[in-house]
This record gives C-alpha cells, structure tokens and sequence, in this order.
C-alpha cells in the first residue's frame, strides 16, 4: 500500500482545502468568500472526485468489535457505517460508533509527544527524544517495577503489548471500569468455565434479563439488539407472535424500555429470583430437567418472595412462562453483575437456563466473547496495582486506551504520584495523560493498523481509512517496536500474526496469502464461528445461594454506565453529549434518578442538587423525578466529571465514580451498588431535558397493542381507527382533494413520479438514538451546547420521544419509544404558509426546504403539529465563533452533500434527500430505475433493530408500500388530514392494557 | 427657465377683478345670489374656511369629477392585483400543501388591497389635478389671509370699467371691504 | 350638523371661528421644557432598541427568549399589539365620517396621527423578528433574473399587502386633512413656520373650487378607508387563523381582532388625548362630551372582545375537540395562567366600569382605564401568540417554556420610543386638532337680519 500512502497525502491536501470551504461556506452575512480548490491533475488511481470510497474497518468504541465502513471523499473520513459483512453487528452501528469520527477529528487531540520538563510542564520533544526516553526509563525499570496499563487488547496489539512487556521485566494489566469479573466467576462457579458465551436472542422464546443492558453497554449491544428485535417484533399475520421481554433490575435501563414488563426487585435479590424460579420449573417438571440439577439446593418461591418484592404468585407465573416458552433465554449482568454477589447472582441465572434446558440452545459456551477472556483482566489487578504503586514498587507506568485517573480515582489518584515516571499513549489530554510524565499521542483507531478477536472464530481487521490527521501522532506499536530497537512497523508485525492464521484457517487451500490479506481487508476481517462446547453443572454449583446483599444509608445508589458516555470515553464528543439519554433525555450533564414517592419523602424538586455520600465520596447530582427507578434508590450515570479531556468533557457536573471504592470485592470485581446517605443542597439547576410532557395523555403518537389484539388482527384490517375528516364530509373531501390535486399537477409536477416514504415499526424501537446520531454525522447537524438546549435550542432533525404508559398507583412502569422525524406530509401544513416558497413539495412527494431561499419567518414551525422543524438562532458554524459547532479540525467531518446552514434558517429532514438523489444519478447512468431498498437514509442505515424502512409507495412491490398496509400501520396526528407519508406500525406488548 | 406651460400652471397671470370680504355666512351666500342674477355667475371665486353646504347650493356647481378618478383607479387596482398573483403563481408554479397552484380564493384578498390602494391614490391625484386645472383657468387671483381663518370672501373677475359697479353691489350685500385687483 | 351637541354646547360658549384657530395655532407654538424632556426620554428608548437590533443582527435570534417550539413570541406580540393602536384612527376619521357624527372632528386628527405613527411602528417588527432580516425584499414580488416570486398563499404576503396598503391610505388620509388646516395656521403663522406651512399648505386657499373636489375626495377616501380598516387586522387574525395550532385556528378571529384592535385603539386615543389636551389647554374644543363617547365605544368593543373571550372558550369546550380543551384548558390553568387571566381582567372586566356615566365622564378615571386596556391587549396577543405555541396539545413531547430576554424588552422598549418621538413631533409642528372641522360644528357666523342660511 506504499503508492496508497503516497495516493491518501495527495488526497489530504484537497481533504483540507475541501473542508476549508465546506467550513467557510456556512459563515456570516452576504457572499461567501471564494476558496483556492486544487483539482485533480492526475485523477489518482480508483478516484474519482465527489464519488466517496468505503473502507471497511474495526471500531474501536468499545470492545465489542463491530464491523463498520468508512465512507471517504477526496481523502477525508466523512461518515461510518456498519459492515453488513460482519457477523457481529450486521451491518448495524451504535450512537457511539458514529460519533467516532468525533474522536478521530476532535479539537482537543494531542498533535505530538510532549515531555514533562523541569517546571513541571509538558513540552512537545521529537518522537527520537521520546523513544530514547522511553527506552532509557524502560531499561532503568527493569525489575524495580513496570506495568504496562491497557483497554481490553484482543488482538495483536494486545500480543505486541504482552510480548514487550515481557521483555521489559514487567506486566500488562487491562483496564475495563465496567468489566466482567462477575460474568466470568458465576460462569465458574455454575459450570466450571470461566469463559463468557454467545447468547442467542434472536433463537429465544423468552428473554428475562437479570439487570444485563445488553443493548447498550453489555458485550455486544449492536449484535445483541437486532437479534433482540428480530426475536421480539411482531410480524402481523403471523399467530406465532413474539418472545416476552421481562427485565428484572431496581432501575429501568435503556434495554428495559423495551420490556414487556420490568419488575424492580430488592437490589441484589435478583439471583434469589432467579434461584426460586428454578425451583419451581423443577419442582413442577415444567422443563425436562438434566438429572444433575437434583443436587440443587433450591429455595421456594414463597421463602424469598418477601425479601425480592414480588409475591410468590409472580414467581411462580414467570418461571411457568419461561418454561413453557420452550427456547427461554435468562442473561445476567450490567448492574446486577456488580453488586457484591454478582458473581453468585450470575452463577444463580446460570442455573436457571440449566434447568430451563437453555444451556446450549440460547447460551452457548465456546463463543469465549473478548470481555471473557483472560485479556479483560480483572479489577483485582488493578487495585493490586494501586497497592504496588502505593507501596513504590512501581518505577514506570505506561498508560494506552484507558484512563485509571479518571475511573479509579480517589486512592488510584494517590499511588499516581508515588510512581516516578509515568507514560501516556493516549490521543487526547485526558486525566491520566495530563499526569503523565511522557505522552505519546497514538492514532485515532481511524488512522491505524490493528486487529481484535470479537469472540472465538471472528478476527475482525482494522484498517486506517485516511491519513493521520495530524503529522505528529505515531502509532503506539510502532513506537513500541522502536524502542524495544525491533526491525520493521507495526503493519509488518501485524501481517506476520496474519500469516500464521492463514496457514491455521487456509493453510495449503488456501488463494495465497496475499490474496486472502486483500479479501479480508476488503471484507474486514475473517468470519467463522466457534463449535458449541457443552457444560455440565459445576460441584461448586451446588453451594450459590446468592443472599442479598445488605446496604447501610438513607437509599442504595446504582452507579450506571452512561449508554452514550460510557465510563467517560465518550464526554469529549458533543454528538454524544448532546445526545439525550435513552431514559432521563438529559444532556452534558449527569443526574440522579429519584422515585417520586422517595422525591417526595426527601422534598425534592427536578433539578434540585442532592449530596449523595457513600463511604468512598460523595457527589453533588441535580434530581431527576422520574417512575423508572425503585422507590428508595438512586442511580446515578458515569462518565461526566472529567477535569481534564479537552473543551467538550472538562468541568461538566460530577463523577459518579468518586461514590465508589477502589478496592476490588470478593469476586475480583468492582462493586456499582453502594448504600448511600443523601442531603438536599440548596442548590438548583434547569436540567438540560429535551423532554416537554413525557406523557401521551390520550394522544396517539405511538398507541401499544395487546399481544391478543395484535394476534387477531388480519391483513387488511386496521387496529388504529383513523378518522381524517368525519364520514359525513368524506365524499366531499375526497371530491375537493381530487380537483386540487389535478389543478397542481403542472409541469415538472405532471405525470408520474415515485412517493418517497417511511415505514417504522415502533415496536422494534429501543430508544438507542443511534439513528439521532446518525443523522448529526450525514446532515451536518450543528450541537448547540448545555445552555442553548436548556433554552430549547437542540437542532435534532430526528428525536426519540420517550413516553411512560399509565399504570395503576404502585404498579411498576412501562415505557414506549418512537422516533418522530419529518413526516413529508402530502398535505403539508408548513408548506402553504411560507412566503417565499422555501418550504414547498417536491415532485416525489418530500417537503423540501430550500435553506437559501428561507429567511427565517418560522412560521411553517408554528404550523407544523410535529413540530420537527428546527431555527438556526444563531451562526452554529461560523469559526471560532462564540457558538461554533465545529471547531476545526472537526469541520473536516461536515458531509459535502449537504449544505451548512447559516444563522436564521429554518431545517429539518428530508429523508436524506442527498442519498436520494444520489441513488438517483447512479440508476440514471446506468440507465434503469432506482431500485426499492437501493436508497437508505443514515437513520434506517444503522439503525440496529430494523426498525425504519425507507422506499417508494407509489411502487405497490416495494417493501415500504406493503407496510403501510401492514394491520399495525397508523398516521402520527392523520385526524389532521396531513397525509403523512411515514406509516408507524404500533408496538405490541405482551400482556399490556390495549392504549389508544 | 421653467417651461411656458409650467409657468402657466404654477404662476398664472394676474387676473383683473373684485375682491370682497365679507363676515358672515348669509351675507355672502346673498352676494352670491345677487351676482349670478347679474350675470357674474362664472366669474366668481368664493372664499371659505370650510365647506358650507349654503355656498354649494348658492354657486350650485356640477358634481367634482374626483370620483370618476376614484372608481377607475379602484379597477385598475383590482385588475392589478388579479394579474400579479394568478401569472406570478403560473410562472413558477410551486406546489405547497396539496393545494392548487393558483387558487383564487385566497388572491381575493390581495385583490382587494390593490383596489383600495389605487383607488385612494388615483383619488388624490384627481383631486390635485381638477384644483390645479382650476386655479390655472381662475389665473393669479386676489386672496386675504382671513379667508382661512374666520372670513368668507368673493372675488370676481372683471374688466376694470365694471369695477364700481360690482363694488357698490357687494357692498350692498353686506361686504364687510371691498377692493380692487 | 348644527344642532350636534358640541355645536350646541359652543355656540353659546366663546367659542369663535377666530378663536378655534387661535388655540390650535397656539398649541404650535415653541416648545417648553416639559416637551423637551418627554421626547428625550422618546428619543433614548429609541437608542436603546437600536442598539438591541444591531446585537440581534450580529448574534442572531437567539439572543431572544425563543424556545422551541414558541417561534413567535414578543416581537409579533407587538406587531399585532401596534397594528391594532393603529385601527381607531381611521375608524374615527373614516367610519364616523361616513355617519356624520359630529364629535369625531375634536379627536380625529390625533387618532390619524396615531395610526400612522403606530403602523410604522408595527411594520418595524415583522422585519426584525425575521431570521435573516437582510433579506426582507424576498418578500415583496420584484422581477428578479432568478424568476422567483412571493407565495401568495401565504398569510404573511397578504400580511404585507394588507399593512402596505393601510399605511399608504391612512398617511394619505391623514394629509389630506392637514392642509386646509396648515393653511390656516400659515396665515396667522410668522417667522420660520411660516415657510414651512406655506410650502406644506400647498397653496391652498380654500376657494370653492378647491372645496368642491376636497369634500368629494375626502368622502371617497372615507369610503375606500372603511372596509381597509375592517380589512387590514382581518388579515392580521388571519396569520394566525389560517394555521392549525389550537386557539389560532377559528373563524371568530377577524371579527374578534378588529373588535379588539378598535378597542385596543380607541384607549390608546384616550390615553394621548388626555395630555395633550391638559398640555395644550384644548378644555374647550376636547369637551367631556368627546371623551364620554370615546368611552362609549371603548365600552361597545370591550363588549365584543370579552363576548368573543366567552365564545372561544364555550366552543373549545362545546365543539368537543380534544385538541382544542387542551389547549385552552392549558392557557387558562397551564404555566401561563398569570398572562391569561391579566388579559381577562384588563379587558372583560375593567371596561363594566364604563356602564356607569360618573366613571366615562371622570377624564383621570378614564386615563386609568385606557392604560390598564392597552396593558390587557398586550397581554391579549401575548396569551393567543405564545401560550398557544409553548402547549400546542398535538405534539406533547415538544412542550415547553419560554422567557423573554434582554433583547426582547429593549426592541419593544425602542417601538414605544420610536412611536412616542414621531407622535411628539407631530403635535408640535402641525395641528394636533383639525380647525377647518371643528368650525363646520359651530353655527356659522350670520347677520343679525333675520335671514337664515337655506
């Protein structure tokens, strides 16, 4: 790839004079300046100016390996997509994956190394200086202590990392904040494996989740969540209907949203649960249970009832349930595998798919995921590590992909400072690098080399899709390579760890390495799956018993991992700052979740600052009200608090970490579940909410069916009345609409011409919000920061309304998620009323919005019921501008398809109209028609459930046009006669009251 | 140099006549009646401060030909205003909220506007002209201050020889003064 | 004409046709201190506001308390706040010029006045509430090379027209009355002031002739005025009514805006007139009489404003549109409740008080009255405009507040300042009374002969 190399630099240069432009042509009044292009002379090799390439690639967002696709024009990365190729993610990607090109351009990247020099200061050095530095405190460390600090490594990096701190006399210690100790041990204890299974969602007939978010932040969430939809949507006129979802954890997650039913149980009781529902399915035989489960001491549902919260009955009715669903599937982990017995709570979930009889139809071991293996490390090490440095047995430290000051903190922050020279490989200033003595900037992952092993059987590759962005950044492998004075980059290291695979998976048959290097550059990695290893019930099995744990204080706190932040990863990057959180719809800022019968015992507001104190800290959290969490708990998200980490993360509200303690429990994990005493401050503060009612009160924006209403419904019928114009008038109506309508079919409007339309089936909606974010990425939506979103500015094109149903007094919550975007309306009410025909109809059916013809009435927003129009009240992309929203080098991301818009100008959705317009030019040239599901808009492109179909209804064989007459299909507001032209199809919830 | 014409229109030449002042309404309304029996009746200028219904029906003049100005204007406005919407809207024909391209009912409304607009403005344009075209066919006459105020008056045009002779009747009719121009 | 009770009343008075003269052209006399001081004061809200324009200009909207989704807020409160001062103006001069009743000729001219000065007002603000109000003349349907035109559709475009259109006819209007008057005060007139009425007189000097085509004119203009003034705050309503948001969408609105706009006028007439006439010493030509049936007919709109208020939420209620009760259950009881029930106080309730003759004929009481209406229509437009948008019921989860800022109280702060500099000049320079008029309505000076005017 030399002459590529040479090819990318070439392409750099119109990278910056492209983004430049695209940049400068949002700014200010008037002309826009004129920019110096450079045009292609010699067009380089499969190049061709405005067409984008796609490179296929590994993320690195978190560990789960997803495949993805980077989309890059004339040199710049523009926009990631998600690999179809890839079995882990399906061609699906995450909030987080799409904000990637966040990190890749963000502003607050260390642009070189940089070395701590006498005042203390760090101040840039050569990479020659910093190598021999490093070689030199690396040779000085030997055996007087080095450890070298990394994120989960699954592939050869992680090899690279092992072998030369091997050589180094040192030792390599993972740090994952929210690892998988508790997975791994419960997995020990039931079975004997410490490995971490695959989990068939999209196989189970039943899916009861002890506390795992697994859309979110557990394992695999992108995987996990289209497999979860493809197991829990509902396919009309099909009587087969769909697997229960019930979700068992003191506090709704994102994942529960989607729950059939959340039962918040005792913290900590979740496995006494799970115990006695295994004991009713084997006391009543309800499954054929494997002889050895006789050895189980199991107890009775009525014997711990009182102590989980949920009476006996329920027990009994859930474990008949996942019984009877034949293929049930019980997952244990997130925040119930962090408690001080979540080893055991996960040990006891075990169990019960033991006896349920799935163990090896829904868990399959043999998968061995990353997290479980040995390279995700334990907390263990790491507080043994705090505990070395403390005592100074540590001489060197090195830091790459993690960031202890930050998530350990507290006692982790101390010992730091006994350790006399420390190393960051890190790309940004963050907490650990600031204290570093020498940092090293790596490449953003987009810029790099690597490989990881998602699970047993995928070796996923990771390529770099363009050039560095900044010349002083160095990637840490070939940095290590030179130091330890080893020939050769990392890129040869890497294709060395190839080779060898090949001669394991190919060998002799195989097409040559070289070959099989490009195919599987091309396709991203090489897919295979692992053989199912069966497991037998482990001896210590026996013995779980999985008590609950006791909590002192006034509540017990649930330190969450933010689905967005993560454990703080993700707080330099304002898509995902702004990016409301799935439940609370908070954004920038942290809180803390309060029940409104505890709110109202404690006197507190939404917004009002509580002190809440565990033994390890306190923190200072606005209250956020709100049903999803069990009366006498507070849950507070990680990830903000950061005090270093560049403009978009430092100084924002608090650190859950601080509540909790450094010192690993029993199981080598780190508890997340502490008793804590709370104090009102009389502090306030106006909570940066997109939510207006988080209520329908009777509306119809996304009304639940019944499974049995659902079932009964056939082809044909409608279970949403919708009533436009009453009866009487309807004759009339229709008469009138025809006559209108012949009189606007003129010119370009005559003739035939394809309806571009939406169908969205809101019951495989999680409320992810990957699709918002997708949206930011594609549409160059501007982020308006914290104040401007209190003041309700946020520009979100597309937004994830997030309603809680009613239900009895007491009765535990349900919540429903729908997207709502641009409807393109075909009798739109925002059009007509624009004095200067910015918003008008295009001739395929879309309520276009010609930004500079807009002068900014507002008043097509007045009269839009959606209310899916957005004002650009300031300039958001004028440079260094006080509301800048893309300080450079951020404005290299902005998409060339589509305009940046300048301050006074109306936007919204156009269903991607640059995508279809593309796909258009592209069928032209090749002289035949746009084929239906050919054009997919950003939002249905990643979405992970599958929930938005994009196509054509006036092409009744398209699969939009089909779904619009799905049974389940309704207009959002159609008594408005506003003819829009996304069709919702209702959610189904097993066992809920029929809405609407 | 102004053009002739101009000259004419804003500086008439002097006009030889009889100005009369008078303090009171009947008395004037009477010299009127006396001079049109005598044969002044299209010499005459009248002098108010405002508008008397007595006066009008004493000189009993034809009806201002403003309002003819007034109703053509109107149409016009009317016409223009059917013009710009129903072309505008069929030049760029955009389609907005399903609605027809050009749908009257709504145009009504600027129809309207425009009648009134030029209506009022062909109005004061009429009412300029015929005032002009007035006191250029009056020429420069005699004026009193006091007429805008509390005075009515009377000028007549006449040839100098019929001067005494029309003094003496206003006087009779109970002019108040009585000068020569 | 001559038995109107204001003629009655004067002609036993010492009120001449010298005399009327006199005391008007006194009030144009050189100004004292007290005016010096009130249009300073005009003069520096006006600076105020500029200086806020040219920030918003920079900055951008934001810098107001806009939230989503209340797109519009105080600025198109004042533009419609504004339009409707300007309706009683022409209403006075044109209407009650068209049934003969003689008292309009004592205020008419000050009500002129205001509503020219209050339609320049108004139209400031459609231009500044605009996102990119550079590019205003998008608007307005000139040939351009692009071949693009107006949307005529659009309730702002017949917005445009029907406020172009007022303004034009009224300050015609209002000139046109002027100048038998500046003639006059020319003729008493000396020193600068005589140059300047002797050019803006334009030479009248109230010949028959010249009468003759006046008096028709002035009858067509009236004629043409009317349904203008009925027109023009139709179309204002019809920017909201024309849309769907609950509380905006009824047919009642052009009846109950020009209702209300008249209302909202004829108090702000009261509330001008009341100085000036203490200022000027006009006690004799503005007599009780004239304010007791300003009051009348502040008391008659008061009714059908407060009539329509009963009607709007009877048929929010009646009509059993879940939509609709939302919406004005919200406006009555939501977070806005404060702004709704000021507006139902100020304008349904206040106004009872006019039923008693002590209270219309009390000029102090009615001066009151008169602020408290203006302050209720204020809040009038505010409640229709905002609180329908912050709790528009169709999208719930988009509710939300809104606070205006900094920089919407000092625009509208300079609107005042700009109407009140205009207005002071005005009254200083030309006749804030109309003299020719006010004589028609005093018997004619006659000769002690017996004789009677035909």
């Amino acid at each position: 790839m030399g002459d590529g190399m040479n090819r990318r630099r070439f392409l750099k240069v119109l990278g910056v004079a492209g983004g430049g432009a695209a940049a400068l042509s949002g700014c200010g009044i008037g002309p826009e300046p004129t920019e110096k292009l450079i045009p292609y002379v010699v067009p380089p090799e499969g190049q061709t100016p405005g067409i984008a390439t796609y490179y296929a690639s590994t993320c690195r967002e978190c560990a789960a390996g997803c495949g993805i696709q980077v989309k890059v024009r004339e040199g710049r990365a523009l926009k990631i997509e998600g690999n179809p190729a890839s079995p882990v993610n399906r061609g699906r990607l995450c909030a987080r994956g799409q904000a990637a090109l966040q990190g890749l351009y963000n502003p607050d990247r260390v642009t070189g190394p940089m070395r701590r020099n006498a005042a203390g200061q760090l101040e840039p050095v050569s990479w020659d200086d910093a190598i021999t530095t490093l070689r030199s405190k690396a040779a000085e460390a030997r055996d007087r202590g080095l450890v070298f600090v990394t994120g989960l490594e699954s592939g050869s990096f992680g090899d690279l990392v092992d072998e030369w701190t091997k050589e180094a006399g040192g030792r390599h210690v993972t740090c994952e904040p929210f690892g998988f100790e508790a997975l791994r041990e419960g997995n020990r204890l039931a079975f004997g494996d410490a490995s971490v299974p695959t989990y068939d969602f999209a196989a189970a007939g039943y899916i009861l989740s002890f506390g795992a978010d697994f859309m979110e932040t557990w394992l695999s969430p992108v995987g996990f969540q289209n497999a979860f939809t493809r197991a829990h949507s509902f396919e009309s006129g099909t009587s087969s209907g769909m697997a229960k979802f019930v979700y068992v954890g003191p506090r709704m997650s994102q994942t529960a949203l989607s729950a059939d039913e959340w039962l918040p149980v005792t913290p900590g009781t979740e496995g006494l649960l799970a115990l006695a529902m295994a004991q009713v399915i084997v006391r009543q035989r309800l499954a054929t249970v494997p002889a050895d489960a006789a050895r189980l001491s199991l107890p009775a549902p009525a014997s711990v009832a009182q102590v989980v919260g949920l009476d006996a009955g329920t027990i009994e009715r859930l474990a008949r349930e996942f019984a009877a669903a034949g293929a049930g599937l019980a997952v244990a982990g997130g925040m119930a595998a962090h408690y001080a017995n979540g080893a055991e709570i996960v040990a006891a979930v075990n169990i019960l798919n033991y006896v349920a009889g799935s163990v090896g139809r829904t868990v399959k071991f043999g998968a061995d995921l990353a997290h479980g293996s040995g390279a995700a490390g334990s907390h263990r090490e790491l507080s043994d590590l705090t505990a070395d440095m403390a005592a100074g047995n540590v001489a060197v430290l090195l830091v790459h992909g993690a960031n202890p000051l930050y998530a350990l903190g507290g006692a982790f922050a101390q010992a730091w400072a006994k350790v006399p020279f420390k190393v960051s490989f890190s790309s940004y200033l963050d907490e650990t690098a600031a204290g570093a003595d020498l940092v090293l900037p790596d490449h953003h992952p987009l810029e790099q080399w690597n490989d990881s092993r998602p699970r047993a059987g995928v070796y996923a590759l990771q390529q770099p899709a363009m050039l560095p962005v900044f010349d002083g950044t160095l990637q840490t492998g070939d940095v290590l390579l030179r130091a330890a004075g080893k020939p050769g980059s990392f890129k040869t290291y890497l294709q060395g760890k190839w080779e060898a695979l090949y001669q394991r998976l190919a060998g002799a048959r195989g097409p040559g390495f070289d070959q099989w290097w490009t195919d599987a550059l091309q396709r991203g990695g090489v897919y295979g799956d692992a053989p199912v290893r069966s497991v037998r019930l482990a001896t210590a099995a026996a013995g779980v018993a999985a008590a609950a744990p006791s909590f002192t204080g006034d509540a017990v706190a649930v330190v969450f991992p933010h689905p967005a932040l993560h454990d703080g990863r993700g707080a330099n990057k304002p898509w995902l700052q702004e990016l409301p959180d799935p439940v609370s719809k908070l954004t920038w800022h942290g809180w803390v979740e309060v029940h409104p019968d505890t709110a109202a015992k404690w006197q507190l507001a939404s917004g009002d600052v509580l002190l809440v104190k565990s033994a390890a800290g306190g923190v200072n959290a606005p209250v956020w009200i709100t049903p999803s969490v069990r009366p006498g708990v507070v849950a507070l998200p990680t990830g903000q608090g950061h005090t270093a980490y560049g403009r978009h993360a430092q100084n924002r509200s608090f650190k859950a970490f601080d509540l909790l303690d450094v010192e690993a429990n029993e199981y080598g994990g780190r508890t997340h579940v502490v008793g804590v005493t709370v104090a009102k401050t009389t502090d306030h503060r106006r909570l940066a909410s997109t939510e207006g009612t988080g209520r329908q009160l009777g509306e119809d924006v996304a009304p639940v069916l019944s499974l049995e209403r659902a079932r009964g419904l056939h082809a044909g019928e409608h279970a949403i009345e919708e009533e436009g114009v009453p009866e009487y008038a309807r004759a009339a109506e229709e008469g009138w609409a025809e006559a209108q309508h012949e009189k606007a079919s003129l010119g370009n409007y005559a003739g035939e011409h394809p309806r571009w339309a939406m169908a969205i089936d809101v019951g495989k909606c999680t409320g992810c919000s990957a699709c918002v974010t997708a949206c930011y990425a594609e549409n160059n939506v501007a982020t308006v920061g914290e104040d401007l979103v209190v003041r309700g500015r946020e520009m979100a094109w597309l937004r994830i309304e997030r309603y809680f149903r009613p239900v009895a007094r007491g009765a535990a919550v349900s919540a429903v998620t729908t997207p709502m975007l641009c409807q393109q309306c075909g009798n739109a009410p925002c059009e007509p009323v624009c004095p200067v025909f910015a918003a008008y109809h295009t001739t395929d059916g879309l309520n276009g919005q010609i930004y500079n013809r807009c002068v900014g009435t507002r008043y097509c927003s007045n009269n839009c019921p959606y209310k899916v129009r957005v004002f650009n009240w300031h300039n958001y992309a004028e440079a260094d501008g006080v509301w800048d929203a893309f300080p450079a080098p951020l404005t290299w991301q902005l998409n060339p398809d589509v305009t940046v818009r300048e301050k006074g100008v109306m936007e919204k959705c156009t269903f991607c109209v640059q995508r279809i317009r593309g796909a258009q030019n592209a069928a032209r040239m090749e002289d035949r028609t746009v084929r239906d599901g050919e054009i997919v808009p950003a939002c249905a492109q990643t979405c992970p459930s599958d929930a938005i179909v994009f196509g054509d209804l006036n092409d009744p064989r398209s699969r939009v046009a089909q779904l619009a007459e799905d049974p389940r299909g309704y207009h959002v507001l159609a008594r408005l006669n506003t003819k829009p032209g996304v069709t919702y199809l209702a959610p189904v919830r097993a066992g809920a009251a029929e809405e609407a | 140099m102004t053009p002739k014409v101009l000259r004419d229109i804003f500086h008439p030449p002097q006009t030889p006549g009889v100005l009369a002042v008078f303090g009171h309404l009947d008395a004037t309304v009477d010299a009127i009646g006396q001079l049109k029996a005598g044969g002044h009746g299209d010499e005459l200028t009248v002098y108010s401060p405002i508008p008397r219904h007595e006066l009008e029906e004493a000189l009993d003049q034809p009806t201002s030909p403003v309002r003819m100005w007034t109703l053509i204007g109107g149409m016009t406005g009317c016409g223009i205003g059917a013009w710009l919407t129903l072309y505008m809207s069929y030049d760029w024909p955009v389609v907005v909220g399903g609605k027809p391209v050009g749908s009257i009912l709504p145009y009504v409304i600027i129809m309207f506007e425009m009648t009134v607009l030029f209506g009022a403005l062909t109005t004061i344009l009429g009412l300029i002209l015929n005032a002009l075209l007035a006191s250029r066919h009056q020429g420069t006459i005699a004026y009193d201050p006091r007429f805008t105020n509390d005075k009515f008056g009377i000028f007549v045009r006449c040839a100098p020889d019929q001067a005494a002779s029309l003094e003496g009747l206003l006087k009779g009719a109970g002019a108040e003064e009585v000068r020569r121009a | 004409m001559a038995d109107s009770p204001a003629a009655a009343g004067a002609s036993v008075s010492r009120v001449t046709y010298d005399f009327v003269t006199r005391a008007i052209a006194r009030t144009l006399g050189n100004p004292g201190k007290g005016y010096y001081l009130l249009l300073a004061a005009a003069v520096s809200l006006l600076a105020i506001g500029i200086v806020c324009l040219l920030f918003l200009l920079r900055y951008g909207l934001g810098l107001a308390g806009y939230a989503h989704p209340v797109y519009w807020a105080v600025y198109i409160t004042c533009f419609v706040f504004w339009v409707g001062i300007a309706h009683s103006g022409t209403l006075i001069s044109a209407i009650l010029y068209l049934f003969r009743s003689g008292w309009r000729t004592a205020v008419y001219r000050t009500a002129e006045a205001m509503t020219v000065f209050a339609v320049m007002t108004a139209g400031l603000f459609p231009l500044i509430h605009i996102g990119r109000q550079w590019y205003f003349y998008w608007l307005i349907p000139y040939p351009n090379e692009r071949g693009l035109w107006p949307n005529f559709k659009s309730p702002l475009i017949w917005d445009e027209f029907a406020i172009g259109t007022y303004f034009t006819v009224s300050t015609v209007f209002l000139i046109m009355g002027l100048i038998p008057d500046i003639a006059a005060v020319r003729d008493v007139a000396t020193g600068w002031r005589k140059k300047l009425y002797a050019i803006t007189g334009l030479g009248w000097r109230g010949t028959n002739e010249e009468w003759r085509h006046f008096t028709r004119a002035y009858l067509y203009l009236a004629a043409l005025a009317t349904p203008l003034v009925l027109s023009v705050h139709s179309v204002v309503s019809w920017d909201f009514a024309m849309s769907i948001v609950p509380g905006w969408h009824a047919t009642l609105f052009a009846p109950y805006f020009v209702a209300g706009a008249i209302y909202s006028g004829v108090a702000m007439v009261i509330t001008l007139l009341v100085p000036i006439r203490r200022l000027f010493h006009l006690e004799e030509i503005i007599t009780v009489h004239h304010f007791e049936n300003l009051a009348k007919l502040c008391l008659f709109t008061g009714l059908i404003v407060s009539f329509s208020y009963c009607t709007e939420n009877f048929v929010a209620w009646f009509g059993g549109n879940p939509d609709e009760r939302a919406g004005f259950w919200y406006r009555a009881f939501g977070s806005f409740w404060w702004a709704s029930w000021t507006m139902n106080i100020c304008n349904g309730l206040l106004p009872w008080l006019l039923w008693f003759k002590k209270v219309r004929t009390n000029i102090t009481g009615l001066f009151v009255i008169s602020i408290f209406v203006n302050i209720g229509m204020w809040f009038e437009r505010f409640v229709i405009i905002v609180v329908s948008l912050a709790g528009e019921p169709y999208s719930r989860w988009t509710n939300g507040g809104y606070n205006p800022t900094w920089a919407d109280w000092g625009i509208m702060a300079g609107s005042f300042g700009w109407f009140f500099m205009w207005f002071l000049l005005f009254v200083k320079n030309f006749p804030a009374v109309s003299i020719s008029e006010v004589k028609e309505v005093l018997v004619p000076p006659r000769l002690a002969k017996g004789r009677v005017a035909r």
